[in-house]
């Protein structure tokens, strides 16, 4: 994979509407998946959660065999053929998003689409969000972007400036 | 959105084409797959821009239009996808919302005859009636007759007469209402009231969204349904409803709403805006070649579990075959249809018509 510098994913709840398109193209190429889902918080409101990929991610150090890696990009994986699907991840992970696969009896999670990427593509989520709710990239641009955005909600500018 | 998300570039060229009819979430996505699958795709829309309802019905707060145009214009200089828009494919007659907006018309079954396969993506552009007195007003629209004409207004494409509108009711509780009364209430009118004949908790909308409009200065009235219109020399003046009470549950599981005799009252209003449900309008309304007998009786294609018309080479995804639905659904439906087609043309296993 082509070392692009590290990534950041950020999911703009403000912007989220809940239409379920993330989980929906996450779930076609990924047939463990889907590696982001939503859920209904309150009052019908669903909203999507998946892994962080985490700078100092506990699931990586609490992995015993080393099957929990980091790409060159920063995305956080599982090298199945290392994975004894133990879970330990899933204990350290403070969000709950490692899942045990039946089908291949190992700890699945979102790669940030690995093979997407290794082709020069987009992650299916960020590609696919018809709202631009998940925002990617390197994490300066990231955090630019998401504070140009409260900035907006915070100061609303009429037509005449 | 990129919804030929799974390549870069489309792979050495296929001989197979394939239509897709309806430029919405679900026949975009198809037509995403089908490129990065080497095919070559021509895509009828009725409406002159593609998008479907992400173009010309949902807020623009929800999906900015760039985020819908720069994939639709990628599909179409990247990948050689031929839009042919303001485009009605039909077999047989029907007139459904929009439709005043299309300058042509294909027949469907030529394009059965033309193409390797044809993906019926139409969505559900017609709305139910009120069915009550005074119904047929002139200032008595749908939530999507409502939307789709703010949404024409500001992609130029005229109209717009149904903005301004000062007080306005609204007679439903799912999103299309919700996103009719937000528009209201975003273009001017002093008092939107949004009536619907449960309560909050069942709301297809979701209570969460009832809320934030009520915060936003919705006058919500639940356990009410429209009796008549009130209409002075045509136009509307407003409705007059009938309290409701919650009985034991319906087919639908949700509790039925039962009249309460000699409780009716009025709201005044200068828009009336029905959002009780739309249903799905597929290409065809006749017999057509025997595709006719593959629509059931709320409008629904009825293609088989690989989402083809039996025996046939047409496909179909999305609204037009579930319902309503949410975008994700669409464009789940459209990617499993797609692959379909796929198959089916990669295996060669067409039967001949």
């Amino acid at each position: 994979m082509p070392d692009l510098g590290t990534l950041l994913r950020v999911i703009d709840y403000s912007k989220c509407m809940g239409c379920e398109t993330c989980e929906v193209v996450c779930e076609f190429l990924h047939e463990q998946g889907p590696y982001i889902r939503l859920y209904e918080l309150w009052g019908g409101v669903k909203r999507p959660i998946s892994c962080f990929h985490c700078s100092k991610a506990p699931c990586i150090e609490a992995c015993p065999t080393g099957a929990m890696r980091r790409d060159s990009q920063g995305a956080v994986y599982v090298e199945l053929s290392r994975c004894i699907g133990c879970m330990a991840c899933l204990y350290a992970c403070p969000f709950g998003i490692p899942e045990l696969s039946e089908v291949t009896k190992t700890s699945v999670k979102c790669d940030l689409c690995r093979s997407l990427r290794s082709g020069g593509l987009t992650p299916a989520c960020v590609a696919m969000c018809p709202s631009r709710a998940i925002v990617l990239g390197p994490p300066r641009a990231v955090g630019d972007e998401v504070k140009r955005r409260a900035l907006a909600r915070v100061v609303q500018l009429g037509e005449s400036g | 959105m990129r919804f030929a998300f799974m390549c870069r570039e489309r792979p050495g060229a296929s001989h197979h084409r394939v239509a897709v009819v309806g430029a919405g979430p679900a026949g975009l996505s198809a037509t995403g797959y089908l490129v990065c699958r080497g095919f070559e795709v021509d895509v009828y829309e009725k409406l002159p821009i593609p998008g479907g309802m992400m173009t010309f019905a949902i807020p623009r707060h929800r999906i900015p239009l760039d985020s819908v145009m720069e994939g639709v214009e990628e599909l179409r200089d990247k990948f050689g996808v031929k839009f042919f828009t303001s485009t009605k494919v039909v077999c047989g007659e029907r007139r459904d919302e929009g439709d005043d907006l299309a300058a042509s018309s294909a027949d469907l079954l030529k394009l059965v005859e033309d193409y390797d396969a044809v993906l019926i993506a139409t969505g559900t552009w017609r709305s139910r009636r009120l069915g009550i007195p005074g119904d047929d007003a002139k200032n008595v629209v749908s939530a999507l007759e409502f939307l789709l004409d703010l949404h024409r207004e500001e992609l130029g494409l005229g109209s717009g007469h149904l903005r301004g509108f000062k007080r306005v009711v609204v007679i439903g509780g799912g999103l299309s209402a919700i996103d009719a009364a937000e528009e209201s209430l975003l273009n001017g009118a002093s008092e939107v009231h949004l009536v619907y004949r449960r309560t909050i908790r069942e709301a297809p909308a979701g209570e969460y969204e009832v809320r934030r409009l009520i915060r936003l200065g919705v006058n919500w009235v639940e356990l009410a349904a429209p009796q008549s219109i009130v209409v002075e020399n045509g136009v509307a003046r407003g409705a007059v409803f009938q309290r409701m009470k919650l009985g034991e549950p319906d087919e639908t599981g949700r509790p039925r709403p039962i009249p309460i005799p000699g409780s009716e009252f009025e709201i005044e209003a200068d828009l009336v805006v029905s959002a009780i449900g739309e249903i799905p309008t597929p290409p065809i309304a006749s017999e057509c070649g025997g595709l006719g007998k593959y629509v059931g009786r709320d409008g629904r294609i009825l293609a088989d579990r690989s989402l083809r018309v039996s025996g046939t080479n047409v496909f179909a995804a999305g609204d037009v075959v579930t319902g309503p639905s949410r975008i994700g659904q669409a464009v789940r439906q459209g990617l499993q249809a797609a692959r379909e087609v796929d198959r089916a043309l990669s295996l060669k296993v067409l039967v001949a018509r």
